[in-house]
Formats: C-alpha cells, structure tokens, sequence
C-alpha cells in the first residue's frame, strides 16, 4: 500500500504497466494510457461503485467540478471498481455522470493506487505526481476538497 | 406477553442503534430509488401473538420513523402500542377438585374447575413505549449512538438511557464496540406489592401489601465484528447485566401442599360472603438482585446471493440459570425484489435455583422461591416463514407466520405424591404473525 | 471466574487474529447488502427480543456496529 511519490517512479510503473499490456498479461486497458494522455492537465481519479452510499453524494459534486474547471484542464475520471457491470449501469442512471468512467474490471487501478477506502479521489497534478488523497466523501468536506484541485490546477501556473 | 420487563425498550433502542448503524458511515438501509437522498425512512409493522388456550393474546402495533441528515447523522423515534388480554398462569397448581383464588387486586375472587391449570384472567392492559436515538460518525473511524427508552402501562413504568460507540479497524474489516445503558423502573403492582411468603388474603384484605416498588438495570455490552471474507461476516459479543432491586413477580405464588400427598392444603377458615382463596397460597419471594452473563455469536454467509444466518446464545446468570440459543434464518430471493426466509429457533434453559413447584409445608421455607414457568426448566422451538416483496413504488413488504412451542419440566425431586401423576407444568404454545411496511423518501 | 475469563480471551484472540482477515475496499459488494448485514430487519428483531424476554429468563446479545460496505 505505498503511493508514488516521484513522477519519476510513476513514469517507470506505466511503462512497465504498457510492457506488460503489450505482452497481453492485461487483457484490459488500463489507465495508464489514460494518464499519458493527459499530461499537463490535472487529473482527479474517482473510485466509486454501486454500492457505496457516499458515492450519490459526490457526483452530483463531481459533476459541478467538472463543469466549473475542466475549462482551465481538470479532468476527472469515474473509476468503478463494482464488479456486476449492471449494477454501475443502474447506479449511472440515477445519479448521471458528465465526466468519464473507466471500468476497473479486476480491481487493477485500485490496488496500483493503493485504495483504503471506498469512496477514495486521487488529485494528480499537471506533472503526474499524486498530490492528494481523499478517502470518503463529507458534505461539510467538499470546501477543502475543491481546494485540492484548484492548488493542482494552479500550481506552477504563473 | 407481559408486565415484567422493560429492559426490552432499551434493547430496542440498542437494535435501533444497530440498525441505523449497521454500516459505518452509510445509511444504506434505505433503498436506493431517487436521485434525491432519502431523507426519511418509515418502518412500520402490525403483530399479533396469541397463546393457545386462552392464555396471553396481544396485538401490537410499532413504528420506527428515521431522519437522515448529512454525513451520516440521524434520528430514531420509535413508538410501540400494546393491548394485552388473556390468561396467564398464576403459579398455584392443578388440583382434582375446583379451586378459587383472590385477584391481585384484592378486590374480588375467581374460580378455576378442577383439574385445570389455574390461569389469572385479571390482565387486559394497553402498553406504550417510546424510544429515541442519535446516532452520528465520531471522528474518521467511529460511530457514536445515544439514545432514551419509556414505556408505561397501568402497573409498570421504565424509564432508561443508553449508549454506544463503535470504531473501525484494518480498513473497516473489524470493527469494536461497546455500550452501556442503565434503566429505573417503577413496579405499581394493582392492590400494592405483597410481603413474599405471606398468604393470599381474602377479598378486601390488602394488609399485606407495601405499594410501589422499584428496580435498576445495568446493562454493558462489547462486541467484535469481523468481515472473514466478501461473502461472510461474524460477531461475537459479550454482554454482563445486572438487576438490583423488585425483582418479584407481585401477581405470582406458590401452592402450599401436604408433604405425603403433594395436594394444595386447605383454608383455616371458612370461606367469607366475599370470596377468597379454597386454599393456602404464598406470594412469591426472589433475590432483590441478579447478575448475567451472556456470549453471543453470529455469522451471515453469502451462498450465491442466498443469506444465511446463524447465531448462538450462551447466558448464566447467579439465580443458576443457564440458557442456549441456537437461531437459523435462511433468505433464500425469489423474482425481482421478493424472498422467503424460512426460520428455527431452539432455546433451552435449566431452571433457577429457587425454582419450586409448589412449597412443601412439612418442610422450613426456603428463602427464596418461584414457581414462574419463566424461571423453570424447559425447551422452546420457534419455527416460521418470512415471505418479503417489493411494493410496485420499491418499498419493502414481508409477512412472518411463526409457532413457537415451550415445553418444561419439573425437577423430579420437586414432585410430591399425587403431584407425580398430573401435568404439572405450564406448556407454551403461541402464534406469531407480523406484517410489515417500510418505505423512504 | 471462570465464565468471565472465557469471553475476554476468546475476544482478545479473536482481535488478535484480526488483523489479517477481511477484504479490500474495493471488494465489498456483497457486505454492503440489506440482506448481509447483522441485523437487516430492526423492526422484526425488537419484536422478537420483546417476545422472548417477556417469554424466557434470557435477553439480549445483539451488538452494534460492524459489517457492511464500509463507506467513509
């Protein structure tokens, strides 16, 4: 359970990731082409299922990031760890997503991260270093969390 | 069922504790069926229990209204309405002739045929009781529960307070409690409580008595849950109860019987205009104190989207009681939102050491003593069907149909000469039917 | 003594084994169930302690907390 610190290290887990997709060990894609693609941007990574009641809590939340600062580079992604893909479908239907999901499918991302608890959100800034983990999703809480993701986005910006 | 316990409202509030936190941090208790939050949730349900041969008859009616707030923070208030009629056996024993007896108030006297059990009709009763519960998250881990319980009907009164504190380890897979909740009671018993050992008096004698009495309850409880695995949970708790004070059944005596024929004695006197007791009866005495002890374990395993619960009971107590409890429910969903949930119940407990089924006047008296069937020696089996469904608003519906069956014996050194060929002890057969409805929004 | 001793120990193994057993967070599906948790029907539990209590010399037992999705 230990988290890359260093973009360096983070750098070498992807490729070592890619090798490993390239040699067909993974049989999905995983995130990391995902993260390469949006270098320079921020990145806030949502792990989030069906069954986790906090979670119809903070997408609507979500959602309100989304549209308030994707415009300066936010991006964030719903990962879904549910391992019934129909019950993410009914989950999406009630509570509708404006940003992406990527379906985790054997939980790889989630153990990469490192996940202790459901919900979890991960900030990686605009040169792929995690800055901040959140686990859990308080509604006296959503003040600091935004505050998390506007020092991402304004970090180095000057 | 009856007068004597209110330590059942605080347990209810302890239940309501679990209920509203069950999960840490959630309430998905509620059904996911908005994209609002819920923020209320009613659950509501109709009981009928009914002993066979006119015994105790009672038709419930019990409410728990949730609100929600956010981060995990809510209210219970639960309400439950009782009215109570039928028998309920006096403590005397059958005899081969008729048999009369004065009514705990004093007031008037009742016959019972020969060779029937003697049953005390006098209880028609309406019972209501009120619980309230906050429960709310306790730093990142915990979950901190607090909460009251009354009940009143027209010889009791309990009044009790209670709380409770869980907290999280190894990623939310243990988790530790504990909890404590203290009651004081008031027993008003109709026509006052009785001096133990002394005799049903006469209709219009009440000398005897002494009014209201009262009675403390220290329960305390810690427990430890723990996810084995995706598909199995268990806990394992330990509780201690203490009860200091009127512990006695103020209704309740004891047949004083011949020491070679085991038969009730007779009355000294003749029988006066206004009736009394055909024979020599004492009220009851028992500890003005009792000490439990309880281990209790649970597990619910997952078969396939099948539940499967199982728990046992082990209680012992200083009155020399000890008791087993094996309960097995197995959900077994059927369709889209239904299931059935077959269930059994096996209980066994040994009776109390001052049990006795009658008192021996060739013998001193001891000092304390019961011939409460609750105290005794006997097997109880419950066996029943839960079929549960969804309403077409996604609300939750389930009907329960139980039997539960009790059947005692008499320690054989307590039967005495024509004791030995009757039917000594009072047999529990009953009916349980329970209809339920619980919806959010 | 012996009976108060019993329990405590049992408890202190139990926690003492603790640490190694569970699952991930990701993987609480199941547990998150209305039909997994401890007690998933409050309504019918409070009425069967009632019954039971008003019927038999023993009560109670049932904890609090514990189970579930184990949501933050």
């Amino acid at each position: 359970m230990r988290y890359m610190k260093t973009g360096t290290g983070l750098r070498v887990l992807f490729a070592a990731l890619l090798v490993f997709a390239g040699q067909g060990v993974m049989a999905e894609p995983t995130g990391t082409l995902e993260l390469d693609r949006y270098e320079s941007q921020v990145v806030v990574l949502d792990f989030w299922a069906s069954w986790c009641v906090p979670c119809r809590r903070s997408f609507p939340w979500l959602n309100a990031m989304h549209e308030k600062y994707s415009g300066q580079g936010l991006v964030i992604i719903g990962v879904n760890v549910d391992n019934d893909p129909e019950a993410a479908a009914a989950f999406l239907k009630d509570y509708p997503a404006q940003f992406q999901i990527h379906y985790d499918t054997g939980a790889t991302l989630a153990r990469e991260y490192g996940i202790q608890g459901m919900p979890s959100s991960v900030v990686i800034g605009r040169d792929g270093e995690i800055k901040e983990t959140h686990i859990g999703f308080k509604m006296k809480r959503q003040d600091e969390y935004e505050a998390a993701i506007l020092a991402a986005l304004n970090e180095g910006v000057e | 069922m009856t007068k004597s316990h209110r330590k059942n409202d605080r347990s209810v509030s302890a239940t309501l504790a679990a209920a509203t936190c069950a999960l840490l941090g959630t309430g998905a208790s509620a059904p996911v069926d908005a994209q609002e939050e819920p923020k209320w949730d009613f659950n509501t349900s109709f009981l009928y229990y009914g002993e066979d041969e006119n015994r105790v008859q009672d038709a419930s009616l019990k409410s728990i209204i949730r609100r929600l707030f956010a981060d995990d923070k809510s209210l219970s208030i639960g309400v439950t309405v009782d009215t109570l009629t039928g028998a309920t056996p006096s403590g005397a024993i059958r005899q081969d002739v008729a048999q009369t007896f004065t009514r705990p108030s004093g007031n008037a006297a009742y016959s019972v045929p020969a060779g029937e059990l003697p049953l005390d009709d006098t209880f028609k009763d309406t019972r209501v009781a009120l619980t309230a519960n906050w429960t709310q998250p306790a730093g990142e881990k915990g979950l901190l529960s607090v909460g009251m319980s009354a009940s009143k009907e027209y010889d009791y009164l309990h009044t009790g307070l209670n709380a409770n504190y869980a907290h999280d380890f190894n990623n939310r897979n243990t988790t530790l409690s504990a909890g404590i909740a203290v009651a004081r009671d008031s027993i008003e018993p109709v026509g006052g409580a009785p001096t133990p050992f002394t005799p049903m008096l006469d209709v219009g004698d009440v000398s005897n008595r002494n009014g209201d009495q009262d009675k403390d309850v220290l329960d305390v409880i810690f427990g430890v849950s723990q996810v084995i695995s995706r598909d199995l949970v268990m806990q394992v708790n330990y509780s201690y109860s203490m009860s200091d004070g009127y512990l006695n059944n103020p209704y309740k005596v004891l047949s004083l019987v011949d020491g070679v024929t085991g038969d009730t004695l007779p009355r000294t006197t003749p029988l006066p205009p206004d009736g009394g007791p055909s024979g020599q009866f004492l009220f009851e005495g028992r500890p003005d104190e009792r000490t439990q002890h309880s281990l209790y374990t649970q597990a619910k395993y997952n078969m396939n989207g099948k539940v499967l619960d199982v728990s046992y009971r082990y209680m012992t107590d200083d009155w020399e009681i000890d008791s087993h409890t094996m309960d097995v429910r197995y959900r077994w969903p059927i369709g889209a939102g239904s299931y059935l949930e077959p269930h059994l119940r096996f209980y066994t407990q040994s009776e109390a050491e001052f049990y006795r089924l009658s008192l021996d006047s060739s013998q001193p008296l001891p000092q304390f003593a019961s011939s409460d069937y609750r105290l005794g020696n006997f097997d109880a089996i419950t066996a029943g069907l839960k079929y549960g469904w969804k309403t077409r608003n996604g609300n939750d519906m389930s009907l329960r149909v139980e039997w539960y069956t009790q059947s005692g014996t008499v320690p054989a050194g307590q039967l005495i000469g024509n004791q030995a060929g009757r039917d000594n002890y009072p047999d529990l057969n009953a009916l349980i039917v329970q209809f339920s409805y619980r919806f959010s929004q | 003594m012996k009976t108060k001793l019993l329990p405590a120990v049992l408890l202190v193994a139990l926690c003492a084994g603790c640490s190694s057993m569970g699952v991930e967070p990701w993987d609480r599906d199941v547990l998150a169930r209305e039909d997994m948790q401890l007690v998933t029907d409050p309504l019918e539990a409070a009425t069967d302690d009632h019954i039971y209590f008003s019927k038999e010399a023993s009560s109670g037992g049932r904890g609090f907390g514990g189970g579930g999705c184990g949501c933050n």
